[in-house]
């Protein structure tokens, strides 16, 4: 980007009236100090070193040391312990580093957004989503990334949460989306997107099916479709068959399979509400609405966001994820 | 969208430095101790030298607005004037008076085809909720993780005494933003041109002032007279 100068077409240059005033002068045309300050610090606690991260950073051991001294300043605090043999973070320097990360990765994410835009590279993006998560969920996200990223590339990966952390760990997904979380694993950023209610999908045959909602009772004396290694199993054992298992006759690990079984009326599907469902099959509550659970999103702290991963985060946490039970309340669900 | 009668009234009649005098009026001891304190400390950090001033190149950022679709500053900045604010949150009055007074002037922006949009660190469904609650047509953009407000050189990060203060009244950060630290903008308002470049730039510690939309507004009339200028001399 071409920065204005004398030379160039005329400009208006104004001055702040206000007594508070901060603009005192023309700028350089330089980065603010505080991106500098930023990277110096990140640098500084990836190393632990002064001298390593100044090379780091091309500049000189001062001017960083300067750097991270006016960071302190801002945040009001030490950030870094300096002392002859050792160098670590303080609590507010442990603190602040994955915020600080998160925030520099992304204003280098729009920078290089622009570089790849020119040089048309590809940019791959690939999604871990749990079994209970669908695909349906991403898609809007993606095709909203895209008007920006052109040399998209994604890649949509199913594994248990465990395994989608270990994933992203290993770079291998950059980001997952999944239901709740027992542990919040180390290392991995979080976000909670909205919470959903499971429901029952059942065949419009099924003597169950003309009600408005199904009862618990009900659903403990009917015939459960079980999902293998389902992840929310023992959420519904607690809360909906406390005393006795449910009635589980045949089981699959694949939702579809499970979809299928259920439009032949060989039982009943509790699913997430999000969840598309063949169109023989019916959604109905169930009452009193006992199972919800909570979709989020991971991304591994600290790592670099690409273009294409930065743009996800961002338009996943401002999403209105509720327009997905849309076509739910169609079928006349109570909201 | 229209706004209220009430609120079209207000800014009507009264300028955003009535309305401020108006919330101050309003302060409880705590909210007057809390807010010299913040302002006092900012002003000691010196945290407002840090953002852009007149003539440094304001980085480009690409931002969902209140209903997840991407904004980019570039292509806005392309169409003519651009105006950024950034704003504290829908939790602040000072910025809820900031943003129904910009709304009233919209259609001067409109009419000088100025892009303004405003900036806060608030995520989910906090802008939409906003836009809703206050009536507002205004591109509400969601600066998740701070980056941009890092990269214009206004962030900090709430100190302990207004963290206590803030939190006793109800509003957890952490949760609005979506990240474990506190960290607010200095509420601020710029005026790029085409090129990116700052025409105008007001940062302003004491969090109950802001620019006056009539004063943004002459800037980006100047603006919009010397790019209409440029046009015309260069169709000669």
């Amino acid at each position: 980007m071409p920065i204005a100068n004398g030379a160039s077409a005329p400009r208006v240059m104004l001055h702040r009236k206000h007594a508070c005033s901060i603009v005192t002068g023309i700028g350089n045309g330089e980065h603010p100090m505080e991106l500098h300050q930023v990277r110096y610090f990140l640098a500084l606690a990836n190393t632990l070193n002064f001298t390593r991260a100044a090379e780091m950073c091309n500049v000189t051991q001062p001017a960083l040391t300067k750097g991270v001294q006016k960071l302190e300043q801002e945040l009001g605090g030490q950030l870094i312990y300096r002392e002859r043999q050792l160098t670590h973070l303080t609590d507010l320097g442990k603190a602040v580093l994955p915020m600080l990360e998160r925030a520099l990765a992304s204003t280098e994410a729009v920078r290089r957004r622009a570089r790849e835009f020119q040089q048309k590279d590809v940019a791959p993006l690939a999604i871990g989503l749990a079994p209970s998560i669908s695909a349906s969920l991403v898609l809007e996200p993606i095709a909203e990334i895209r008007k920006f990223v052109p040399g998209l590339h994604v890649e949509l990966r199913e594994e248990p949460t465990s395994r989608l952390v270990e994933l992203l760990l290993e770079g291998e997904v950059n980001v997952a989306l999944v239901g709740d979380l027992d542990d919040t694993p180390e290392r991995i950023d979080h976000w909670a997107l909205f919470e959903e209610r499971y429901v029952a999908f059942l065949a419009p045959s099924h003597e169950l099916a003309d009600l408005p909602a199904i009862g618990i009772e009900a659903l403990r004396e009917a015939i459960i479709l079980d999902r293998s290694n389902c992840d929310v199993a023992p959420k519904f054992h607690r809360l909906l068959f406390p005393d006795a298992p449910p009635h589980h006759n045949h089981r699959s690990c694949r939702d579809l399979h499970l979809q299928h079984l259920a439009a032949a009326g060989f039982g009943i599907v509790l699913a997430p509400e999000h969840m598309p469902r063949l169109p023989s099959l019916k959604a109905l509550p169930i009452e009193g609405d006992p199972v919800w659970r909570e979709v989020r999103l991971l991304a591994v702290q600290g790592r670099r966001y690409s273009p294409a991963l930065d743009a996800f985060v961002k338009v996943a946490r401002l999403r209105d994820w509720s327009l997905h039970q849309s076509h739910i309340e169609a079928t006349g669900m109570s909201a | 969208m229209l706004m209220s009668v009430e609120l079209m009234s207000d800014h009507l009649t009264k300028t955003l430095n009535q309305v401020r005098n108006d919330l101050l009026a309003g302060f409880s001891d705590a909210d007057r101790e809390s807010y010299l304190y913040l302002v006092n400390w900012l002003r000691k950090s010196d945290i407002a030298s840090h953002a852009l001033q007149v003539g440094d190149t304001a980085p480009d950022f690409l931002l969902p607005d209140a209903h997840g679709r991407l904004v980019s500053s570039e292509h806005l900045r392309g169409e003519g004037p651009l105006v950024v604010s950034f704003y504290r949150g829908g939790w602040c009055p000072f910025c809820n008076a900031e943003l129904r007074a910009l709304q009233a002037a919209k259609f001067e922006f409109d009419r000088l085809k100025a892009n303004l949009v405003v900036l806060s660190p608030e995520t989910r469904d906090l802008p939409r909720q906003l836009k809703r609650q206050l009536n507002l047509d205004l591109t509400m953009l969601a600066d998740v993780d701070h980056g941009v407000a890092i990269s214009y050189g206004v962030l900090f990060r709430v100190p302990e005494e207004t963290k206590a203060h803030y939190a006793g009244q109800g509003y957890d950060f952490g949760h609005r933003h979506g990240s474990t630290e506190w960290m607010l903008p200095i509420p601020a308002t710029f005026v790029i041109d085409q090129d990116g470049v700052v025409r105008s730039s007001f940062v302003e510690p004491d969090f109950t002032i802001r620019q006056e939309p009539s004063d943004t507004l002459a800037t980006v009339r100047l603006l919009a007279g010397s790019q209409a200028g440029d046009v015309s001399a260069s169709d000669q």
